[in-house]
């Protein structure tokens, strides 16, 4: 029994953590009032170029600082085609998703099948780090001037204008922060949890985590709940395959998000603290 | 109105169609011209690319046809979502909705005791009440629970998935294959008819372009369609106007998961012939669609067009592959970009730009107001 | 109708008569189409290495298409024949049925179809199979396991899967009569996270040696980081574990590719008399390697282990087991083979005989193998 909860919940650990890393960076980006769809394609270009530094330069850590940067790179992408140009956001995500997907596959062919010596252990200093982080966003979210701007650029834009805010600025940057932590959360990936390249290698890791910045109520403590709580399921349903059939189990991580999202929901009012503002872009003097 | 130079910018609300047209198609040629990048790094002339790509599709009898097969299941999710967004209602969940539907309709083609004649008819049935019920769940989870449509209608697409799949490997699996995760095949009753040599399963495409019509005019002409158009507008109003979104809500949900579930009674009755990986029954036919319907701004008549334009960068990515012998993914770069540009352009869209040299420069700037951005109809809404 | 068809061949002859100069010289061009990516690192990978070997050694020119969905198969081979292809090999079983209907409708173009069962004057079918290598692998697991516990992580639970993992039980026993082969089911070819998790799954439950059918390194890697050993699966994996890999299965398509093209260059083979050619090629035809790396069966690190292990067999008397292992690669490697593990009697996990005493399985009853080996602990779906 004990050793069924320590190792459920190591891997939790190891698969929650680039679930972690990019949630919260979802969050960011949504509460400032940005849906970004492209976390699947910021996730593969992070795990592609952390493997490629990480495969010349032997060093996993460099590959995940390198991640951030592609991961960056790919939403100011969305953000200017989202916040300058205002075009839709739904779309602009899934336009990215395909974007990343296929510009890492090409980048990619010259390091497939390699292997890489240097990796990062899964559950390491990193894991803690994972979650130094979250709750360090958590406490800047609440409790700074920052997240107040933050949260109110997705919640109120008109009003953080009025008061001098720029509302554009500041989705940019929060759109930016969590394309990073996407990047390194793909980067992980690719040297820690799977040290190898393959294209297409995220295989849907971004999606979930989508639902688990959702699934948290945009709340980055939440949001360290809902990643672990995935990344064991996910491997319950393969450890318990014993017992169940494997089809169900495999339902299981699926059916569980929405059964929870049902029972602790809110009866009316708003859709469990969405920023209101969320997907609709931003025209200064437009309300 | 804005003055830059000699130009004078001014909004408009109501673009032409002409317009919508021309700046949409040179937002391809721009997407084109930077894929040429692509091509050429490839070794492969961008102008012959690009000359290839076309003969490959719009001048082949052998592909052209192709476009239309494409499209077909996109239509008819797309009319779907085209509604289903014009009501602010995120379904994500069209890709899980075309397996529902495919899921009934081989039901009844295999293990129903429907008599042949009736096959096909109950077979489109079947399909769009699967759909429709794969889409009322999250509508309703929504409605009754506030569980956020974006997430619910993508776990059901997982769910739909590995329910498929395990019909596939355990109860459904039929001897025919030898073993492996496919169906039998589906009697010649239950095979929607193609058009000779194409494979164009001509009586969902006229579904698609009836639902398409139908649905512009309940849109244009009904108390349903105003209510929806009133609640996609905003919620405040709909609430003065006595709407109820509950209603509204689920009867759009009906309509577009049942939408989504023709179109895989159309992949599996008129392609498949069988039910197999669901990996391999929509080729992502419901994540096509969101941007069928986003392309169509709202209107379901324009997801005729846009679901034929889908269907042609399907082909086109088709070409690439064979004729020029690039990697499958260079299609998923050349998509991405296209519709970059295509999105990224929308707000050349609502301006018009004059030359007027002579003018009177000194016309105050308007600090919001006035230029209420119009945006897109229907599709600017989030999560309320 | 047949004045069309007349005028249609005439056209034809016409356009090939006049497509230019250098028709004489051309060279054969064979189209492939790939149900994976090629650099995903299992079957599609070891598809395309092989097409290059061909093109390599014979006076051929190759096309190739990747990620090619199932469904999808017709068109893309209608593509390959414009673009000059005159033998088309396609390499999923979901390609079957796409396949025959267009080797029906190009009775002149020859085609083959990898892993599957229907053929036509013009279509062959061709397979590699590695139960035998299974087997073989199966002994060195059997004697490499401290627990008693051997791990089998499964892609899906179809026939070609439940004859390698039965060839790989039978192979455990034969050598540990107590150990049990535990397996888990990803229902993927493809997924890296998958398969991480089923394999720390099958960790946590005590397995302490991994054979796997998923097409990247991801079991061997996760095994290696624990120390234990494990076999890689179709390409060289002995590279992403130098110490843990102990042996593995390699393909070698690229030895039915040339022998069927050098026969075709020769007028051996032609469109009218493949109704019969299935190659089912294994050991023996060198079509299938045992190793993790090319010319090496067994990674020397683990050599000594193995010859420490003692056996009992009733052939053999006491030997070692790597003994044992060379021995029945031996007798695998002679045509006609000297053993086969599906030779009877085996009862199934249930107690059912399956295979009577002095009966071999013969390649159909291989292909559609559904029964569960004894020892196999774990879910099997479909088990008669």
């Amino acid at each position: 029994m004990e050793e069924w909860v320590v190792n459920t919940f190591i891997r939790g650990l190891a698969l929650g953590t680039p679930l972690l890393w990019a949630a919260l960076g979802e969050i960011y980006a949504e509460r400032s009032g940005v849906v970004n769809l492209g976390v699947e394609g910021m996730m593969i270009l992070g795990a592609f170029s952390a493997f490629a530094l990480a495969q010349t330069t032997a060093n996993p850590l460099l590959g995940l600082l390198i991640a951030a940067g592609a991961g960056a790179a790919a939403a100011l992408l969305h953000a200017f085609v989202t916040i300058t140009l205002r075009a839709n956001q739904y779309v602009s995500g899934l336009a990215l998703t395909m974007l990343g997907l296929g510009l890492s596959a090409l980048l990619g062919r010259r390091w497939e099948g390699l292997p890489l010596l240097d990796t990062l252990p899964e559950v390491s200093a990193f894991t803690y780090l994972s979650l130094l982080l979250a709750v360090l966003l958590w406490f800047v979210l609440y409790h700074t001037r920052w997240g107040i701007v933050i949260r109110s650029a997705g919640e109120a834009p008109a009003a953080v204008d009025t008061l001098g805010v720029n509302v554009a600025l500041v989705r940019y940057l929060a759109v930016i922060f969590g394309g990073a932590l996407a990047g390194v959360g793909g980067g992980f990936l690719s040297v820690a949890y799977r040290p190898s390249w393959t294209e297409g290698m995220t295989n849907g890791l971004g999606w979930i985590a989508i639902a688990i910045a959702i699934f948290a109520s945009w709340d980055p403590l939440r949001a360290v709940a809902g990643a672990f709580l995935f990344g064991a399921l996910f491997h319950l349903s393969f450890r318990l395959q014993t017992w169940v059939a494997p089809e169900p189990l495999q339902m299981m991580p699926f059916a569980f998000t929405i059964v929870v999202l049902a029972l602790t929901a809110r009866r009316g009012g708003r859709a469990q603290g969405a920023p209101a503002a969320l997907g609709l872009p931003y025209v200064r003097g437009e309300r | 109105m804005m003055r830059v130079g000699p130009f004078e910018i001014e909004r408009r609300p109501d673009p032409p169609l002409t317009w919508i047209l021309g700046v949409s198609l040179l937002a391809i040629l721009a997407a084109m011209a930077m894929s040429g990048v692509i091509f050429w790094s490839y070794g492969v002339d961008p102008l012959r690319a690009y000359g290839v790509i076309i003969r490959g599709t719009l001048f082949n009898a052998k592909a052209l046809p192709e476009v239309v097969r494409f499209a077909i299941p996109m239509l008819l999710a797309g009319v779907g979502l085209v509604l289903a967004f014009r009501a602010l209602f995120w379904n994500i969940g069209a890709e899980g909705q075309i397996l529902a539907g495919a899921t009934a309709a081989t039901w009844v083609a295999l293990f129903s005791p429907v008599p042949d004649a009736l096959k096909l008819p109950m077979m489109f049935i079947a399909g769009f009440v699967g759909g429709a019920l794969w889409g009322f769940i999250p509508a309703l989870l929504k409605l009754r629970l506030a569980v956020n449509d974006v997430i619910s209608t993508l776990m059901m697409n997982y769910i739909a998935l590995y329910l498929v799949s395990w019909l596939v490997h355990g109860p459904w699996k039929g001897p025919e294959m030898r073993g492996f995760a496919f169906t039998n095949e589906f009697p010649p009753a239950a095979q929607i008819p193609l058009i000779a040599g194409t494979r164009i399963h001509w009586i969902t495409l006229v579904l698609g372009i009836a639902l398409a019509l139908g649905v512009a005019f309940v849109l244009a002409r009904t108390r349903l369609g105003f209510e929806i158009r009133v609640q996609g507008e905003s919620s405040d109003a709909a609430r003065y106007a006595g709407i109820d979104p509950m209603r509204t809500t689920l009867l759009v949900m009906l309509f577009a998961g049942g939408a989504a579930g023709l179109a895989g009674v159309g992949e599996v009755g008129g392609i498949h012939h069988r039910l197999l990986d669901p990996n391999q029954i929509s080729l992502g036919f419901g994540y096509a669609a969101i941007i069928v319907a986003w392309l169509a701004r709202g209107s379901p008549v324009a997801a005729i067009l846009t679901s034929l334009f889908l269907g042609f960068i399907f082909t086109s990515g088709d070409v690439m592959k064979v004729a020029l012998q690039m990697p499958a993914r260079v299609t998923d770069v050349f998509n991405g970009l296209i519709l970059f540009w295509l999105i990224g352009s929308e707000r050349l869209l609502f301006y018009r730009v004059r030359w007027a040299p002579g003018r009177a420069v000194r016309e105050p700037l308007p600090v919001g107001g006035a230029g209420a951005d119009p945006g897109p109809p229907g599709i600017s809404g989030g999560d309320q | 109708m047949r004045w069309m068809k007349t005028w249609l061949v005439v056209a034809l002859i016409l356009a090939f008569a006049t497509a230019g100069p250098g028709l004489a010289q051309t060279k054969l061009k064979v189209g492939f189409i790939y149900v994976g990516p090629i650099g995903d690192y299992g079957w599609t990978h070891a598809h395309n290495q092989a097409r290059l070997i061909a093109e390599k050694t014979l006076p051929i020119e190759t096309l190739y298409v990747e990620s090619v969905p199932e469904a999808q198969v017709e068109p893309f081979i209608d593509k390959l024949i414009q673009q000059g292809s005159k033998v088309v090999l396609t390499t999923s079983f979901g390609f079957m049925d796409g396949t025959l209907a267009m080797a029906k409708r190009y009775p002149n173009i020859l085609f083959g179809h990898a892993s599957g069962f229907k053929r036509n004057p013009n279509m062959f079918t061709y397979m590699a199979d590695f139960y035998q290598i299974y087997y073989l692998n199966g002994l060195m697991a059997g004697a490499l396991t401290k627990t008693g516990k051997v791990a089998y992580v499964g892609a899906f639970p179809i026939p070609e899967v439940k004859r390698h993992l039965g060839a790989f039980a039978l192979g455990v026993r034969a050598v540990n009569p107590k150990a049990t082969v535990n397996v888990r089911w990803l229902f993927a070819w493809f997924d890296p996270a998958k398969a991480k998790e089923a394999t720390e799954a099958l960790i946590a439950e005590g397995a302490d040696v991994f054979a796997f059918t998923e097409d990247s390194p991801t079991v061997v890697q996760v095994a290696a980081k624990k120390g234990l050993p494990s076999f890689s699966h179709y390409s060289p994996m002995q590279r992403y574990a130098p110490q843990g890999v102990v042996s593995g299965q390699l393909v070698h398509w690229e030895r039915i590719y040339v022998d069927f093209l050098s026969k075709v260059l020769a007028g051996k083979y032609n469109a009218t008399n493949l109704q019969n050619v299935d190659y089912w090629w294994l050991l023996a035809e060198k079509a299938a390697e045992v190793g993790g790396e090319f010319g090496v069966p067994i990674n020397p690190v683990w050599v000594s282990k193995l010859q420490a292990a003692k056996v009992n067999t009733k052939e053999f008397g006491t030997l070692s087991v790597y003994d044992l292992v060379m021995r029945r690669l031996a007798q695998m490697s002679k045509t006609p083979v000297a053993f086969d593990p599906f030779t009877g009697p085996i009862r199934d996990r249930k107690g059912v005989l399956r295979v009577p005493a002095g009966h071999t399985m013969t390649v159909l009853e291989l292909t559609t193998m559904e029964w569960a080996a004894p020892g196999i602990v774990g879910p099997w779906p479909k088990e008669p």
